[in-house]
Formats: C-alpha cells, sequence, structure tokens
C-alpha cells in the first residue's frame, strides 16, 4: 500500500564509499553535460557508457535496471509520443494522425529530449540508490548548511508515507460510509471535502506538539552541533568533483564556441 | 539590513516543523486529486498554506522543496517544475501580506494573481526543456493552437493562462477553507497570523460575493484570452 520512500539499498562497493557530495556532483554533472551538450548522441553515450557501468560498480544494477524498466522508461516512453505527436516543426511528414504530423524532425528531436530526461532521473536514481539521504544532510551539515534544512529534507522524507497511508485509511473509511468517489463530476467535487478535510487537520494539529518536542532538544540553539556519523572525504573525492566542475564548464563553453562558428 | 530581517522573521520553529508537513500535504492531496480524476492539480496547498501562515519567504522555500523532492523520489516529472511552485509560494505570500488572505473574494483575487504568475513562469520552462509539449494533459490544446498557426512561445502562454487560474484559485479557497478551521491560539504561534484575521461580516454572504467574483474575472479573462488568440 505504502511505498518505501528511501530506495537506499546498504551495499558494500566503491560508489557507496564516495563521499555522498561526490556522488551528488556527480548527479548533477551527468545531467547538466546531457541536457546541454552540442552533440545529438551525448545523452545515449552518458547512459550506455557511464551510468549502467556506475550501476554495475555500485552493485546496484538490479535495483537500477528493474526502476528504469518500471518507472523510468514508462514515462520516458510517453514524453517521447506527446512530443513527436505534437512537435509542429519539421518538413519531413512520416504518417499523419487526424491533425497531427510525426515529421522525422520531431521524432528525432522527441527522441533527444526523452533520452536527456532519461540520463537525468538516472543519474539521480542511481545516486538515491547509493546514498542513505540523512548521510547526504549530515554531510552537508558537517559543510555549512542550516541544520534546520537538513531537518525539513529528512523529516518530509518521513512524513510522506505515513500521510499516504492515513490518506488510505480516511479514503477506505469514507467509502464504507458510503462516500462517492467515482460518480459524476459534481459528486467527486464534494467528495473533496471529506477526504482533505481529516487529512489536513489531523496533520496540522501535530505540528504544535512537535514544534514544542523539538525546541525542547535544542532545535534553535546556535551552538556547534556534533554528528554521530565519520565522514569519509578523501582525495580521489576532491579529484573528481573538481573533474566534474571542469567537465560543466568544458561543455558550456564548447556549446557557446559551436553554436557561433556554426551559420 | 530590512531585507534580512523581513527573511528572518519569516522562520521560527512553528514555520520549520510546518514546512515539512505542508509539503506532504502537496503531494497527497496532489494524489487525492488524481485518484478523484478532478481536471485540475491542487498540489500547492500546503504552499500557499504557508505562504499565508510565515510570509513569502517560507512560502517561496516551502514550494521549491516541495517540487524538488516531488522529484526525486516520486515523479520526475515534477523535477523541472520548481521554480514555478518557488514563485507561487512567493507571490502567494506578499498576497497575504498585503491583506488579501482575510476574506473569500480577496482569497479569489489572491489565487488570480498566483495563476498569472505561474502561468509567467512555467511557460519558458515548458519551451525550453519540453519543447512546448510537456506530459500534462493540456499539451493538446497547444498542439491545437499550433496546428492554427500560432507560433510556439504565445501557444504555450495561451495554453497556462486558460489552466492555471482555475486551479490557482480553487488553491487558494482551500488553503483559506483549512485556515478557517484552525484555532486563533494555534494560528498565534506562527510569525505571521495578523496576515489571515479575517474580516467581519456573514460568511454566507462573504462565499457568495466569492463565487460572483471569480465568475466576473474568468469571464473577463476568457474575452482577453480570446482576442489574443483571434489575433
Amino acid at each position: 500500500m505504502h511505498e518505501r520512500l528511501s530506495f537506499y539499498i546498504k551495499r558494500e562497493s566503491l560508489l557507496h564509499n564516495l563521499n555522498p557530495l561526490t556522488k551528488l556532483f556527480l548527479a548533477f554533472g551527468l545531467t547538466f553535460i546531457s541536457f546541454l551538450s552540442p552533440w545529438y548522441w551525448t545523452p545515449h553515450l552518458i547512459i550506455l557508457l557511464m551510468i549502467v557501468p556506475l550501476s554495475f560498480i555500485g552493485r546496484v544494477q538490479r535495483e537500477y535496471f528493474s526502476a528504469a524498466l518500471r518507472l523510468i522508461l514508462p514515462a520516458t516512453i510517453f514524453l517521447f509520443v506527446m512530443q513527436a505527436l505534437f512537435q509542429p516543426n519539421g518538413k519531413t511528414v512520416i504518417f499523419q494522425v487526424w491533425f497531427l504530423h510525426v515529421t522525422s524532425e520531431s521524432l528525432a528531436f522527441a527522441f533527444e529530449n526523452a533520452s536527456r530526461i532519461f540520463a537525468m532521473v538516472s543519474s539521480f536514481t542511481l545516486f538515491l540508490l547509493t546514498t542513505h539521504p540523512s548521510e547526504l544532510m549530515s554531510d552537508l551539515t558537517r559543510r555549512g548548511l542550516p541544520s534546520q534544512f537538513a531537518y525539513v529534507i529528512i523529516s518530509t522524507i518521513q512524513i510522506i508515507p505515513q500521510m499516504q497511508s492515513k490518506a488510505q485509511t480516511i479514503i477506505a473509511a469514507q467509502r464504507s460510509r458510503g462516500l462517492d468517489t467515482e460518480g459524476s463530476f459534481l459528486k467527486r467535487i464534494g467528495a473533496l471535502v471529506p477526504l482533505v478535510g481529516p487529512l489536513v487537520f489531523g496533520s496540522l494539529v501535530e505540528v504544535e506538539e512537535r514544534a514544542i518536542a523539538i525546541e525542547a532538544r535544542g532545535f534553535t540553539s546556535p551552538n556547534q552541533k556534533t554528528s554521530l556519523h565519520e565522514f569519509r572525504d578523501t582525495g580521489f573525492d576532491k579529484g573528481l568533483r573538481w573533474v566534474l566542475v571542469l567537465l560543466a564548464f568544458v561543455v558550456i563553453f564548447l556549446k557557446f564556441w559551436l553554436s557561433q562558428t556554426r551559420p | 539590513m530590512k531585507l534580512v530581517d523581513s527573511i528572518k522573521k519569516d522562520f521560527n520553529t512553528m514555520t520549520w516543523v510546518l514546512i515539512p508537513v505542508a509539503i506532504a500535504i502537496n503531494v497527497v492531496i496532489g494524489e487525492i486529486v488524481a485518484l478523484l480524476k478532478l481536471p485540475v492539480y491542487l498540489d500547492s496547498i500546503g504552499t500557499v498554506l504557508v505562504a499565508a501562515l510565515c510570509g513569502p519567504w517560507a512560502g517561496a522555500l516551502t514550494g521549491a522543496l516541495s517540487n524538488t523532492i516531488w522529484g526525486l523520489l516520486i515523479d520526475p516529472n515534477a523535477l523541472p517544475w520548481w521554480p514555478v511552485a518557488l514563485f507561487i509560494g512567493f507571490v502567494a505570500g506578499w498576497c497575504a501580506r498585503g491583506g488579501l488572505f482575510k476574506s473569500w473574494w480577496k482569497v479569489a483575487i489572491a489565487g488570480f494573481l498566483v495563476a498569472l504568475t505561474a502561468a509567467l513562469v512555467s511557460t519558458p520552462i515548458a519551451v525550453y526543456i519540453y519543447g512546448g509539449i510537456t506530459a500534462s494533459g493540456s499539451s493538446f490544446l497547444t498542439a491545437y493552437l499550433l496546428q492554427t498557426g500560432q507560433s510556439l512561445l504565445p501557444a504555450v502562454l495561451i495554453t497556462n493562462n486558460v489552466v492555471e487560474p482555475f486551479d490557482k484559485i480553487s488553491t487558494s479557497l482551500l488553503a483559506f477553507a483549512i485556515i478557517q478551521g484552525l484555532s486563533t491560539r494555534f494560528l498565534a504561534r506562527f510569525p505571521r497570523p495578523e496576515n489571515v484575521q479575517t474580516e467581519g461580516g456573514i460568511t454566507r454572504t462573504q462565499i457568495i460575493i466569492a463565487v460572483v467574483v471569480v465568475i466576473v474575472v474568468i469571464a473577463f479573462y476568457i474575452l482577453v484570452i480570446s482576442k489574443l488568440v483571434s489575433q
């Protein structure tokens, strides 16, 4: 009923042992390059030559491929079909459905765009599979991120599944009372209030209690907080981060340079 | 340092605790609305709630984090839209500070202002990241406008302007209804309780005025849009 929100798989691997920030840089770097690169085949090459091998290095290939097939591929295929049908540009018409023309240009554009999105989602999936969210947050807090941000992100990740299961309970309870959630349009609008009301007020009541609880534990205290975890941040990590930043700049430079030399 | 003070005022412990709950409200109500198959998103009620109770900066932060977390953990298509959510929270917050969250019809106007901002900010994202055609149902309208000879930017802008007002006005009204259901003692613990201090008057008349205002605004708006399309 309620899905697990953390994708993290606990394993020993080279990728797991990297510093969380390095992995975050890696995910952003791959996304950035696949979106901004001036060559058509870059996103596809990134998927084949970077993301797939990385999933093997991180020893999460099974989980990655199952996520890719179940979640990422359907979403990107849907986007591909929408864009291939609706993109107006291009002259070479391949076939026509109703008022929509599918041209070879729109197909090419849709394919590139879908694989960019695929590369972006894949690299973040890999990141989430190999990094525990609280590990990332403690590392970022140590580097100067205000601890309030860490609290917001970690507690959101915990609250969403709780609230989803609460919503399921409320929907089941109201349906058993005879609430019509599948009837006419007006009935469905009417169903919104008895579903949303209990959910929202129930969770807002907890807010005050939680605020008192964390204030009593020194949430707003300005003192430096100590951490339970130890962090690895090797020279390799630092080097890799610099390489990724450099690559991003090279891609921006190439993009501008090529767009100026080309007519 | 007036700006820093204004930002700082938005954030007390209640704000920090409310933000995760508000993000969860965004996500879960979005899912309930999808389940009921209503033609709106209603996925920023929590953001508007934070914006009204805590101020524009907290609202903007909630919006941005909401879409980021939603995009990373649930639906990757939500990720590129985080600037839209950010501006929704920001504008709703300034509307609340300007006194637009004090009665039903003013809230409807606030929702309309939020909708205009959302339409404006989401247009470049739709055009540059998705080439104008996104994965949402409203893209049928964009595609239709493109086939009738509109160029890309106006087509997307018109689509967004048609879709957003309904969604954002109902979002703001629902957020206001939630605030009405909370006790004054509870509201007083947030940074800006004076934003939502309601004006006197009979609720029923006020709701009727609100409905009239919504109808008038949308009718006028459709007139303007259809003028633009026929140009």
